[in-house]
Formats: C-alpha cells, sequence, structure tokens
C-alpha cells in the first residue's frame, strides 16, 4: 500500500507531526517518572538515586514504615533521587537480591542496605562494587567486607539498657526469663546477649530462655508456658516488642496483669500505648527514624567522595511510663 | 478338541459368603462363550480367578493342556489371557496407540539409550486396527476426546493386539448407544473369525445370543446352564438365570 | 535446546487446528508480549546483557523445583517439601566445605540429600499408605527445615569454593572464537540441560510414558503391568534430586548457605508449573511448557522491580497471571469438549 494523506495540507501534516513528538515526549516522560517511581527533583544530588533496600515493607511495619519516613524526608529535603524497595518477607532472602541486582542493572548510585541475610548478599554486593556503586548497611550488619559504614542501633546496648531497668526495679534479686526471637538473625542475639549479660551481672537469675520466632502468638504461648513451668518468674526480657505484647496476652489470660515486669525492644506505638496501661514495664526504644535519614546523608557523603564513620549508632532510648507518650501515636 | 481353557470344580469364598460353589468351565479355541448370570451369581468372580486377581479356595485351572496357577493378571496376560474391563481401564490423557501398548512400549535404541518407538507403535497400531475394522478419527488424539464405542474399540484393541488366545470382556456394550453396541459385537464375531476365543459377561442376553456359540448359565455361584446356542431359547435361560439353584 | 524443549508436546495432543496451535504456543506469546512491554517501558534497561543474565540466575533456581514438581504433578501428586529440601541442601553443601570436603564430594553429598529426602517422601508414600502425597510431604517440609535450623544453628554458614560458585555466578564463553562469542550463565544452561534430559525422559521413555500414565488412570497404570509404586518413588526421588540441584545452584551464586533459603520457594515452583499448563489432576503438561511458566514469572517480578512496583503488586499480579493461565486452560478444554 503506497502511503498517501489526501485529506492533509502540508501545514497540517506538521502539525501532525509536532503533536505525535508531543505525545510521544509526554508518554516516554511519563514512562521515564514511573521508571523512577518518585518525583523529579533539581539540583546537585538530584544526578544521583539511592536505593533503599529494607528487610520487610513499609506497610505493615510501623518500623520500615519510620525508616522509610526518614529516607524519604531527608533524601527531599536533599535534592537526591531514592527508590525504596523491600522483600515480601524478611526472610525472602532470594527476592531482595533479585530487587537489588535488577536496581543494580538500572545502575542506581548507591545501596542503602537492611540485608535479610549477614552474608548471602555478599555476591550481589560484588556485583555492585565491580560497577562502583558504593553499599551502606542499615539497621542489620553484613558481613561483606567491603562496606561503607554501618548505620544501626547498638543492640547489646539496647538489650543491656532493657536488662539494667529490670535489675534496678527488682534490686537484683529473683527469676528472670528472655523471650528470643528468630535466632538467626544478628541483631537479635545481640539484644539477648547483652539483657541477657545485665540480668547476670546484678544477680537475677535467667531461669528461662525460649524462642518465640519474633511472632505474637508464640510468644503469648511461650509466656504460657513460662508461668506454668517457672511461677516465680517475676521479669521477662522480649528480643522484641510483638513477642512482649504476646506475653501481656498470657499474663490478661491468666488475670495477673502487671504481676511480671515485661520488656519489649522496638517501642512501636501499640507496644507504648501498653507501657502506658501498664501491661509492659519498658520498650527498648530504636530509632529507625535516623537510620533512613543517616542512610541516604551518608550515601550522598560517599558520592560526594567524603569519608564516613565505619560505624554510626542510632541510639537506644528505654521507653517507660514517663516518656511512652511520644512513641504511642 | 481339547479345551482351550478348562476350569475344574472352582471354589471360592470370601469369608462367609461363598461366591463360587464347585463351578466346571470350559472354553474352546475361536469360540465364544456367552456367560450369563444375575448380580452376584459369580461370573465376574470366575473370570477374576481366571486371569489371577484372585485364588480359588479349591479346584484347578488348566490352559492349553497344563495346569496353571496364574499370581496376577500380568502373568495370565504372558499366557494369553486378556481383559477388557467394564470401566475399560483406558489412560485418558494418552493416545489411542499409547493405550494399546500400555505397558509393552516397543523401544528402539538411540545412542545407546532405549527411547520409544512412535514410529513403529503407530504403524502397528494402525495394522491391527485395521485387521479389526476399527476406524478412529485419530490416532493422536486423547482417548477421552473418544466416543463410548471408540473408546471401547480401542480397549478391545489393546487386549487383542498382543497375540491374544483369550479376551474376556465384561459388559462391553453396558453403556453404549444401539449402533455403536452393534459394531462392538461385530467386532467380537471378527475376532472369532481370527481364531481368539472370546468370553462375553452381559446382561443383554439378545447381544449374547446373537454372537455365541455357546451360553453358560451361573446361579448363586453354582453352574445352572452349558447350552449350545442354537439348542437355547431366552425362556430357558431366563429361568435358569433367576430360578433358585 | 531450549527450542527442542518448548515445541515437544504431551503424548495424546491433537493435530492442530487453529485453536491448538494457541493453546500450545499461547505460553510462549506471552512470553514475547512480556518482553515487547519491558523493550518498551524500560529501553536503557531490560535489553541490557547485564539484566537479561541477571534474569536467567534468578529464575534457575525457581525453574529447577518446578521441573521436579512438574513430574510429580504429572502423577496427580505434590510436593511440598522441595523449598526445605533445597535449604537442606545448601547447608550440607556448605558444612561438607567448612568441613574441609572436595568441591566435587561436597556437591555429590548435597545432591544425595536431596535424592535421599526424595525418596524418603515417595516410600513414605507408598510404604507407609498416607492418604495423600500432600501429607508426607507436608511432613518432610518441616522436617527437613528443623534439620536445617539444626545443622545450621540458625546462622548463616558462608565462603564456598570456587568451583561450586562457578555453578552457580560462573558464565561460559558460547561459540567462542566468533564474532556471536557470549558469556552464557551457567546455571541457566545447566537449567536448559536438565529440561531437555526431563522432556527427553518424559516424552521418549518407557519410564516417562509410565508416568503420564499413572497421572491419567492409576488404575489403568496398574492393569497394564505399570508397577505403580515404584514409579511414584522414582518421581519424589527425582523432585528431591532436581531440589537438590537448585540448592546448588543457589548456593553457589549467593556464595552462602543460609538457613531461611528455599522458605517457600515450594508455592512458587508450584505455580510455575501451574502457568506453564500441567494439571494438577494429573497426567498433562510438558517441561517446556514449565520452562516458559517459571520464564513469565521471572520476567514478571523483573520488569515490575525495574519500575520500581513494590512486592505487594508483584503478588498481586502474580495471583492474576495464575488466575489467567489455569482459566485460558480451562476455556480451551470447554472448546474442545463442545466440538465432540
Amino acid at each position: 500500500m503506497t502511503k498517501r494523506e489526501p485529506y492533509h495540507t502540508s501545514l497540517e501534516r506538521g502539525k501532525v507531526r509536532q503533536m505525535r513528538q508531543k505525545v510521544g515526549a509526554l508518554l516516554l516522560a511519563a514512562f521515564v517518572m514511573l521508571a523512577l517511581g518518585v518525583p523529579q527533583t533539581f539540583g546537585g544530588a538530584s544526578q544521583f538515586t539511592i536505593l533503599l533496600s529494607m528487610k520487610g515493607p513499609g506497610s505493615g511495619n510501623p518500623f520500615w514504615a519510620a525508616v522509610e519516613r526518614g529516607a524519604r524526608e531527608t533524601a527531599k529535603s536533599l535534592g537526591v533521587n531514592l527508590v525504596v524497595l523491600a522483600p515480601p518477607a524478611e526472610t525472602d532472602v532470594q527476592a531482595q537480591i533479585a530487587q537489588i541486582e535488577d536496581q543494580i542493572a538500572k545502575r542506581v548510585s548507591a545501596l542503602v542496605v537492611a540485608p535479610t541475610d549477614v552474608s548471602a548478599l555478599n555476591a550481589t554486593f560484588d556485583k555492585a562494587r565491580a560497577r562502583k556503586i558504593p553499599v551502606l548497611f542499615v539497621d542489620t550488619d553484613g558481613t561483606w567486607p567491603h562496606k561503607m559504614t554501618f548505620i544501626g542501633t547498638d543492640n547489646r546496648a539496647g538489650g543491656a539498657l532493657g536488662g539494667k531497668f529490670l535489675c534496678d526495679r527488682l534490686q537484683g534479686k529473683g527469676e528472670a526469663a528472655i523471650i528470643t526471637g528468630v535466632m538467626t538473625t544478628q541483631s537479635i542475639r545481640a539484644r539477648v546477649e547483652g539483657a541477657r549479660g545485665a540480668m547476670k551481672a546484678c544477680g537475677l537469675q535467667v531461669v528461662a530462655e525460649l524462642p518465640a520466632n519474633s511472632d505474637r502468638a508464640l510468644g503469648q504461648q511461650v509466656m504460657e508456658d513460662i508461668l506454668t513451668r517457672r511461677p516465680n518468674v517475676k521479669a521477662v526480657f522480649a528480643a522484641n516488642d510483638l513477642m512482649a505484647l504476646g506475653a501481656a496476652e498470657a499474663m490478661k489470660a491468666r488475670g495477673r496483669m502487671g504481676q511480671v515486669l515485661i520488656v519489649g525492644f522496638d517501642a512501636i506505638p501499640e507496644a507504648a500505648q501498653a507501657v502506658l496501661k501498664g501491661d509492659l514495664a519498658a520498650s527498648v526504644a530504636q530509632s529507625p527514624y535516623n537510620m533512613g535519614k543517616f542512610g541516604v546523608e551518608n550515601a550522598l557523603k560517599v558520592l560526594r567522595g567524603q569519608t564516613i564513620a565505619k560505624r554510626i549508632d542510632t541510639g537506644t532510648i528505654l521507653v517507660t511510663k514517663a516518656n511512652a507518650q511520644q512513641y504511642a501515636k | 478338541m481339547a479345551p482351550l481353557v478348562e476350569m475344574r470344580a472352582i471354589v471360592k469364598s470370601f469369608g462367609p459368603v461363598a461366591a463360587l460353589r464347585g463351578v466346571d468351565f470350559a472354553v474352546s479355541a475361536g469360540e465364544v462363550v456367552g456367560l450369563v448370570g444375575d448380580n452376584g451369581a459369580g461370573k465376574s468372580t470366575l473370570m477374576k480367578v481366571l486371569t489371577g486377581v484372585y485364588h480359588s479356595d479349591e479346584g484347578e485351572v488348566w490352559f492349553e493342556g497344563r495346569r496353571v496357577r496364574f499370581s496376577s493378571p500380568l502373568e495370565s496376560r504372558q499366557a494369553g489371557i486378556e481383559m477388557v474391563y467394564q470401566d475399560l481401564a483406558l489412560a485418558e490423557n494418552l493416545t489411542p496407540v499409547a493405550n494399546i501398548f500400555l505397558g509393552r512400549e516397543l523401544t528402539r535404541s538411540v545412542a545407546g539409550v532405549r527411547l520409544l518407538d512412535g514410529g513403529e507403535m503407530r504403524r502397528r497400531a494402525r495394522q491391527h486396527l485395521e485387521a479389526l475394522k476399527i476406524a478412529l478419527p485419530s490416532m493422536t488424539l486423547p482417548v477421552e476426546r473418544l466416543s463410548g464405542g471408540q473408546r471401547q474399540s480401542v480397549a478391545i484393541a489393546r487386549a487383542t493386539a498382543f497375540r491374544a488366545k483369550l479376551v474376556i470382556m465384561d459388559e462391553p456394550a453396558a453403556s453404549l448407544a444401539v449402533m455403536e453396541a452393534a459394531k462392538v459385537l461385530a467386532l467380537i464375531t471378527r475376532l472369532r473369525e481370527a481364531g481368539v476365543a472370546v468370553v462375553l459377561i452381559s446382561h443383554r442376553l439378545q447381544d449374547v445370543f446373537d454372537v455365541s456359540s455357546r451360553i453358560v448359565v451361573l446361579n448363586r455361584g453354582l453352574m445352572v446352564g452349558d447350552l449350545p446356542r442354537d439348542e437355547a431359547t431366552m425362556e430357558d435361560v431366563v429361568g435358569r438365570i433367576v430360578g433358585r439353584a | 535446546m531450549a527450542r527442542a524443549a518448548m515445541t515437544e508436546r504431551p503424548p495424546g495432543r491433537a493435530a492442530p487446528p487453529l485453536r491448538d496451535l494457541l493453546g500450545r504456543f499461547g505460553l510462549s506469546l506471552v512470553v514475547l508480549l512480556m518482553v515487547a512491554a519491558l523493550t518498551t517501558l524500560q529501553p536503557q534497561f531490560f535489553f541490557s546483557r547485564e539484566n537479561l543474565t541477571n534474569i536467567a540466575r534468578q529464575i534457575s533456581s525457581n525453574a529447577l523445583l518446578a521441573l521436579g514438581e512438574f513430574v510429580v504433578i504429572v502423577t496427580a501428586g505434590i510436593d511440598l517439601s522441595v523449598g526445605s529440601v533445597m535449604g537442606l541442601a545448601m547447608i550440607v553443601l556448605a558444612l561438607a566445605v567448612k568441613a574441609g570436603w572436595l568441591s566435587g564430594l561436597a556437591m555429590l553429598a548435597a545432591l544425595a540429600v536431596g535424592t535421599g529426602v526424595g525418596l524418603l517422601n515417595g516410600l513414605a508414600l507408598t510404604r507407609l499408605h498416607l492418604p495423600h502425597p500432600f501429607i508426607a510431604t507436608l511432613a518432610m517440609l518441616n522436617i527437613a527445615r528443623g534439620a536445617t535450623y539444626l545443622l545450621s544453628g540458625g546462622v548463616p554458614v558462608s565462603g564456598l569454593t570456587p568451583a561450586i560458585r562457578f555453578f552457580g555466578a560462573g558464565d561460559i564463553a558460547l561459540l567462542p572464537g566468533t564474532r556471536l562469542e557470549t558469556a552464557f550463565p551457567i546455571s541457566f544452561l545447566i537449567v536448559l540441560l536438565l529440561y531437555t534430559a526431563v522432556a527427553v525422559f518424559m516424552m521418549k521413555t518407557i519410564t516417562g510414558r509410565h508416568i503420564y500414565a499413572i497421572g491419567g488412570s492409576p488404575k489403568a497404570a496398574q492393569y497394564a503391568g505399570i508397577n505403580v509404586n515404584r514409579n511414584l518413588v522414582l518421581v519424589y526421588a527425582l523432585s528431591g534430586t532436581m531440589a537438590g540441584v537448585a540448592g546448588l545452584l543457589l548456593a553457589g551464586r549467593v556464595n552462602s548457605a543460609y538457613p531461611t533459603a528455599g522458605s517457600g520457594a515450594e508455592l512458587d515452583a508450584i505455580a510455575a508449573v501451574i502457568i506453564g499448563g500441567a494439571s494438577f489432576f494429573g497426567g498433562r503438561g510438558s517441561a517446556g511448557g514449565v520452562l516458559l511458566g517459571a520464564i513469565i514469572m521471572g520476567l514478571l517480578r523483573n520488569g515490575l522491580n525495574l519500575m520500581n512496583v513494590s512486592v505487594f503488586w508483584q503478588q498481586v499480579f502474580l495471583g492474576f497471571i495464575i488466575l489467567l493461565a489455569v482459566y485460558i486452560d480451562v476455556l480451551r478444554r470447554r472448546s474442545m469438549r463442545q466440538e465432540d
């Protein structure tokens, strides 16, 4: 078929072509927007795109939501592009690897990663390194030797903070128990070690140390077992708030609310409310917001050729009735 | 002529239930025997004793002049006794060819590996179906897409593809339309002409009268009639089926 | 090689009228459409060699789990343990390396674990007369995962040998010395080889034919003198072996064995098999289709990752693809029936 457009004058054809170009450009722009996923910002930092790869999705977990918020607000104020991704579950190592690899293929400028496994992503980070993409760890430290830094909570110190609090409340006397989480996770292990050390140091007897997989229902179940087997336990340190809340639920079910001091970790809003009500004695707050914030700030520093510290602490705070209000929202 | 199969004084009980109470039964080569009787008369049990599914409590089975004890259907099949089951027992997802050769596939060696010889199986299956005058719409359609009569034909073709000497058919026409049932009966006649003995178990007495040369009646585990087709009448056979043995 | 695996057809497929062609090549069509869409949406990234090799490596372990799962599903069975078995094989591999075993021996040990666990699945099903393979393999899912945690102490075991890394992360030069020389991921080459081998096994050998027959009608198979139980044991052993190979490749890729490896992977494997056109009722499907199923899942994931779409949406899309794939199959079968 020959190409004929008898109904257009040449002027109209020109217009049509222009319009087509415009539509094409618009479409292209739309794709680029879609591809980058964030509004374009301009300025010195806008040439960089930082990937924040979290262990779990922000929706559904206040901790990661705070990390994400810290990163997004900081990225906005610094004018740097940010992509936030996470695997569907904190155990889904393969999904996180795939996400990071796909973003390396897209040539992100820097990786800020909370690794789902301390070693399994090392090969992926090697690929980033080969393309001169710096890697920063947040929340969970990895074993990869070429990391720029680790930005996170000193979990051992946080655990010790919680243990010390129980020591003070019980004046170093009596039986205590620890509910541990997913012990494959290094941060959980550090918390448990910190708490155990502090409690033993002041004379508390740690009579039970039981795993509840960082799960609320399992925390309740384990607490029921502790109440049955060790009725004299006066203090419980749980390696995260979900297990602590589960434990409090077990107390409630037995009508013994508040008779055992329960300390959680993370100070998620529900735990803070429970602290206000007296169901929990305390929780140890990390600063996930700082993780996101420091992660983006330091990634940008690295990209601009500045040197950063090998270990950046985001700090822990003991949350008790006195200060729980600000965490309870 | 010595019978192809001879079963003597077969007794088989299932717990307190006496299914067969001393049955004699014989089939000669190239003969079509109609095996009739009411439900529970012992027809299927008798045939399952013959094929080795069941083992009789008493009695003897002779095949081609030798005393035999088949311990499984596989053994009786290897001896040349085939059974067409009432539900056909076809693999619905496979082709007619695959079904005909199921468990007896032909292979050829390719680079030291034994692979299925599809071409040879198709060729032989086609030959065999032609000999039986069975027409199928396609050799490559799965069996589930064939009609009831066509599936019955495949089952019969499978039973006769490997030089069977005796084919037992359990209600082959029960679920078929009139036209298709007629085709199956014609097939039985052709088998007989080819020298294959057939035992036809059927409730449709008219079919039995149409194709059998002899009619054996079972009633409550006893043989109550062994009549040449030409001397049998419908009334007589029905009387023996329902009578008190 | 991939082509050979894709065009072989399950036994008993009709000579093709148009809609059968559509049915058979529908999956390839979906793959082509996805590739076209991704090339349009992500022109500068999708078709890069780096991204394509990424996809190939990423889908390798799922493709192998799906391959074993496929053979099981053809018998109308199911193997829920493949993800756990993969994790167990990885830990055994890494521990053997740590204990100073030669790489070859360590890999053999990992494969043996896979095969052994698969054998146990098959024997539990056939010897203990458990009512459904769901039960035997659900039990094994837990046993193998628990054993993985016990063996590893819950911590990852890292640092494998170059030989093992070679299989999971290495490239091989195809057509060396010519202008078309390309670096091809070895893991995906292994996937293609095993798919071809299983395709030949299923379509061209007596045992493969019998496996299809068992899926179509266990009774017909039994009457035909096929040893159904022996074939079932073989099928589960094969599935376990594939899980072992998948673990080998994954461990090589990440240079580590971590105890949560493969958690939930059985569902992805089942999804690939179902998208690939196999039927839960058994007796249907082809290895080539399953490979396409695994590729479709990989493309979906990669494409949405490139577009920075949240994993939650990825899960939603995957769910719809499963529905769509099976529904298309239902439609096709219905139109076949109506014609009769």
